[in-house]
């Protein structure tokens, strides 16, 4: 299997690249730059990881800088993990529209190229390929400053959701994995009073574990998911 | 190149469970003559562009077999 997934150089993207490869999977991933971590993983899992730098607010050059250059017309792509986010954290009176359009680039324009040309890389080998877009809890439970950022995840729940149903009858299958709050990057700038708060919030009263989401992603890429599409995924440690 | 478009063709009528056909003429509708519906069509897309590096659909819908070969020799 060889498996599309964009963030891979740190967080969770890093996260998602070890099990999938512990699965004996292939992993085409893509990040703007090379982490020792992730060089690690590919020293680990020699031949099955496959890397390029790509900005991903470039939405422009993904047909050729991705699908025709690098992965190749001829290779057979069995799923797509579209894990790469920017946050832009800000309430809605400093709204800045500059901003707001690259959080949108890289959350939401780029990740819907991918999907146009991963569904065309499934068609052409008749492959019943899996998509699964990395979504937030915050679009489900709101959070004081998180309304810009929420609107990017609540983008691509909608987008799966459709995408499911465009393309269910030729067994393609979406699905969006909604993640509660981890301690990576993302959450880095919340302070420990504020991180303690949004625990409060989970039945589990603690972060989600990154590798309880990856386990998960690797579940919905594999064949043992084969009749859940369309649908929303909690891992957020039982947030309510 | 016509004979190379009738194989492609049948190959999609064929993955999407559907009979193939015989002949194409440059007149020929993708639709309403050969039977294609938008998946039909998404999938042809695909198969063309890797024989012939064109994307047919990028820039408009494309109805006959006419103005695929149209774009494939441009």
């Amino acid at each position: 299997m060889n498996i599309l997934v964009t963030g891979v150089s740190k967080g969770l993207g890093l996260s998602i690249t070890e099990s999938i490869l512990q699965k004996g999977w292939n992993v085409y991933g893509i990040s703007r730059s090379m982490s020792n971590e992730l060089q690690k993983l590919s020293d680990a899992y020699p031949g099955h990881l496959f890397w390029i730098s790509y900005d991903l607010s470039d939405t422009d050059n993904v047909k050729n800088d991705i699908f025709k250059d690098w992965i190749g017309f001829e290779t057979e792509m069995h799923g797509f993990v579209n894990n790469a986010a920017l946050a832009y954290d800000d309430i809605i009176t400093n709204l800045n529209i500059a901003s707001l359009t690259d959080m949108y680039k890289v959350n939401v324009f780029t990740p819907m190229n991918i999907t146009k040309y991963i569904i065309r890389q499934f068609l052409l080998h008749q492959i019943k390929g899996s998509i699964v877009h990395l979504s937030s809890i915050s679009v489900h439970t709101g959070y004081k400053g998180l309304s810009m950022y929420a609107s990017t995840k609540g983008a691509l729940e909608a987008f799966s959701k459709n995408t499911a149903r465009e393309w269910g009858e030729v067994g393609i299958r979406s699905n969006s994995l909604i993640a509660g709050f981890m301690e990576t990057e993302m959450s880095s700038t919340l302070t420990t009073d504020q991180k303690n708060r949004i625990y409060q919030r989970t039945s589990l009263k603690k972060a989600v574990e990154k590798t309880s989401v990856a386990e998960t992603i690797v579940f919905l890429l594999s064949e043992q998911s084969q009749s859940i599409t369309g649908q929303n995924i909690h891992v957020d440690a039982g947030t309510i | 190149m016509l004979d190379k478009l009738l194989i492609i063709i049948n190959t999609v009528l064929s993955n999407r469970g559907k009979n193939p056909i015989s002949a194409i003429t440059e007149n020929s509708h993708l639709r309403n003559d050969i039977g294609f519906d938008s998946l039909d069509l998404a999938e042809l897309t695909v198969r063309i562009e890797a024989a012939y590096d064109v994307d047919i659909f990028e820039d408009g819908i494309v109805n006959t077999i006419g103005e695929i070969l149209q774009k494939i020799e441009k």
